[in-house]
């Protein structure tokens, strides 16, 4: 077994480029789909017609800024208008001292949300400025936040199991993805040597050597699966350590449930071993073939997309959609052991019984 | 020391080896000859225990080997007919692994390693991938990989098909020294009678399955002794001068090849007059005249009716 594995990291060495390609696409895609995740900001124009316009235009600027969902830009009135006729902006704000003017091509959800965002702001605005009476506004303002952060209320919103409601994290389950996806090829073409060998007669010859057919196997499986975990472990590891991306409580579980993932995956490769006859084959039909599995498993969608009863059924079958379960159980849900047992059985269930067939497979081939 | 009992190999309804009889006895080197398809290959898979036979036995030392296939397989190094090495690995780097697979002793392994690149003749050469290299040396790697365990019977599978002959003497001579040196047994499969009759003591002749001869090189060579063979050249062949030859009275068969004629004719039988008269009658000239010694090859036609590269 340890020869075997040797010798394949000797080969793997030797062109090394497929699974550092690999790798460094998990990371590379994570970054280019969050990076589309940012750029729905939204951005409204404002101006305003007052004689002091200039006044009046960078008083509310910082104010309205102060949240991320809307990006409100300083624009030429008439530019502003053009924008919102041409359908480049959904509204455009036309500020005066102590009110604004909504100015909108027609009266969507969109143009509704700007309008409450705008209105809060005013509002808070008017009311500061009411309670501050003769004195300065921004002493009020620094008084109010101060009082806010320490309240004697603080409000918050539980979940019935007593934890903070989360946030669904998309950019979160997209890398989760990414990186499983891209190491389920890496764990194919690693299978894929068991084909090669036999194909070469590097098999038989190991046959008539004494080592034993389980160590054969085992050879290949386990260098396979170090491989793919490998991957996935670096890939986490850099988003987790390295970018700062917070993969949840508990990074330990987080590579457990990879592990049992990779190891699925092997067995899912030999199962396709099973059916084809070289290597060439396998090279054209699991790479295929698994492009899809996320697709049907709903990773690039918010949870709860796919209602498809088949669809759903095929992606079960699948270990990828049991493991981003459980890892976003684990990042976002805070999920204990407990709570990620099913997935995980049904991984090891899918690897036991893909692991079985296909070696059964492999070895009625040979006869 | 291996037997064959009634062999036979059967795949989806065609004959692939059909009831072979033979026998290996220590420090023999054997040759099995025979065309493409004659089943060389499925015989050898049979005996290394690599293929089950649908009948007969492969016996060592008068035991079964196949229930039981690993005593067989501890004395055995075999050299299958394709080369199965990792090409992405050195030669050097291969042999370490199917040393290490073979359980050969870490502290004789890098002794034994080098002693067989010696003996195909790549020590040089050993730190470059098996990929780069001719097809005759990755042959020779393939040799090699099989003679680090050091196996009492070496089974070859045709190992000099389709190479330079550098290397093809290279190989003979490795086999050679290895059976007469080292007192290896040596099964020889080729399609090349030469390779066979300078290797190998005895002989079996394999075509369709069948063996349809055996012995020691003399014993074989005897099967021809009521003929002579006669190699003539012509200043030019037509249709109507091989007529003529075949014609003659004696005469059993007429090869032509371009401008010769090879001709076997019944032993002692005077038809050298009667030869030049059909060729002269024809306004042809017999440029060339020669006996030939018989070789294994027209055994093989002989026996078949057939050369063996047909
Ligand atoms: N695995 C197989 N399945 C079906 N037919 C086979 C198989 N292996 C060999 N044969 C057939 O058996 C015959 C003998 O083949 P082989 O032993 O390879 O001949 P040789 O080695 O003498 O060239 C051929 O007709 C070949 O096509
Ligand atoms: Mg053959």
């Amino acid at each position: 077994m340890f020869p075997l594995m040797k010798a394949q990291f000797k080969k793997d060495i030797r062109s090394p480029w497929l699974v550092i390609l690999l790798t460094i696409g998990s990371i590379l895609f994570t970054f280019i789909f969050t990076d589309l995740h940012e750029q729905t900001e939204t951005t409204v124009p404002i101006f305003s017609s007052e004689p002091n316009s200039r006044e009046v235009e960078e008083k509310w600027e910082p104010l309205l800024n102060a949240n991320q969902d809307y990006d409100f830009v300083i624009t030429d009135e008439l530019e502003a208008q053009t924008d919102v006729e041409d359908g480049k902006s959904e509204a455009a704000i036309r500020l005066s001292e102590s009110d604004y003017q909504i100015i909108a091509a027609s009266n969507t959800q969109a143009v509704q949300l700007v309008e409450d965002y705008v209105h809060s702001v005013f509002t808070k605005e008017a009311q500061l400025q009411a309670a501050s009476g003769t004195g300065n506004v921004d002493t009020t303002r620094e008084k109010v936040n101060g009082y806010l952060e320490e309240a004697p209320f603080q409000m918050q919103t539980e979940s019935i199991e007593g934890g903070e409601v989360p946030e669904y994290n998309m950019q979160l389950q997209l890398l989760f993805g990414f990186t499983l996806f891209l190491a389920m090829f890496t764990i194919g073409f690693k299978v894929n040597a068991v084909t090669s060998d036999k194909v070469s007669g590097v098999w038989d010859r190991m046959i008539l050597s004494p080592v034993s057919k389980t160590g054969m196997y085992a050879g290949h499986l386990f260098y396979s699966f170090m491989i793919g975990f490998m991957q996935i472990v670096i890939v986490l590891a850099i988003f987790n350590y390295v970018m700062d991306y917070d993969l949840g409580h508990n990074f330990g579980m987080i590579l457990t449930v990879a592990a049992v993932f990779t190891l699925s995956m092997v067995s899912l490769a030999m199962l396709f071993t099973g059916f084809i006859k070289t290597p060439e084959q396998f090279n054209m039909i699991f790479p295929s073939v698994m492009p899809i599995v996320p697709v049907i498993s709903g990773v690039y969608m918010p949870p709860g997309l796919i209602s498809h009863p088949v669809l759903s059924f095929v992606a079960d079958l699948f270990p990828l959609v049991h493991a981003i379960e459980a890892l976003m159980d684990i990042a976002i849900f805070d999920a204990g052991w407990l709570e990620i047992t099913m997935p995980l059985v049904l991984m090891l269930l899918i690897g036991v019984i893909c692991m079985g067939v296909g070696v059964n497979l492999i070895e009625r081939r040979t006869k | 020391m291996i037997e064959t009992v009634k062999l036979s190999k059967i795949f989806k309804g065609k004959k692939a080896v059909d009831e072979i009889d033979l026998y290996i006895d220590e420090g023999e080197s054997i040759g099995l000859l025979g065309p493409n398809g004659a089943g060389k290959s499925t015989t050898i898979s049979m005996i290394s225990t690599l293929l089950k036979p649908t009948s007969g036995d492969v016996k060592l030392n008068g035991k079964s080997t196949i229930k039981n296939p690993g005593e067989i397989r501890r004395i055995l190094g075999v050299v299958p007919q394709e080369i199965a090495l990792y090409e992405e690995l050195t030669a050097y780097e291969n042999l370490k692994f199917f040393g290490e697979i073979y359980h050969v002793k870490k502290n004789i392994l890098e002794q034994r390693t080098q002693e067989v690149l010696e003996m195909v003749g790549l020590k040089k050469r050993q730190k470059e991938l098996v990929k780069t290299f001719s097809g005759g040396m990755k042959r020779r790697v393939n040799i090699a990989a099989a003679l680090l365990h050091q196996p009492k019977v070496l089974i070859l599978d045709e190992p000099t098909v389709g190479i330079d002959p550098q290397s093809r003497n290279h190989i003979l001579e490795t086999v050679r020294k290895l059976n007469e040196e080292y007192g290896t047994t040596v099964l020889y499969t080729s399609h090349y009678m030469e390779e066979v009759e300078q290797l190998c003591k005895r002989v079996y002749i394999m075509d369709h399955g069948k063996v349809v001869a055996a012995g020691s090189k003399e014993e074989l060579l005897s099967i021809l002794s009521s003929e002579d063979m006669i190699q003539v050249t012509l200043s030019e062949t037509s249709e109507r001068v091989v007529e003529k030859v075949k014609a003659i009275n004696n005469i059993r068969r007429v090869d032509v090849t371009d401008k010769s004629l090879r001709i076997i004719s019944k032993k002692g039988s005077s038809i050298l007059s009667d030869l030049v008269h059909a060729v002269e009658s024809e306004a042809i000239h017999l440029t060339n005249f020669q006996m030939e010694k018989p070789s294994l090859e027209d055994v093989f036609l002989h026996i078949t009716g057939r050369t063996l590269r047909d």
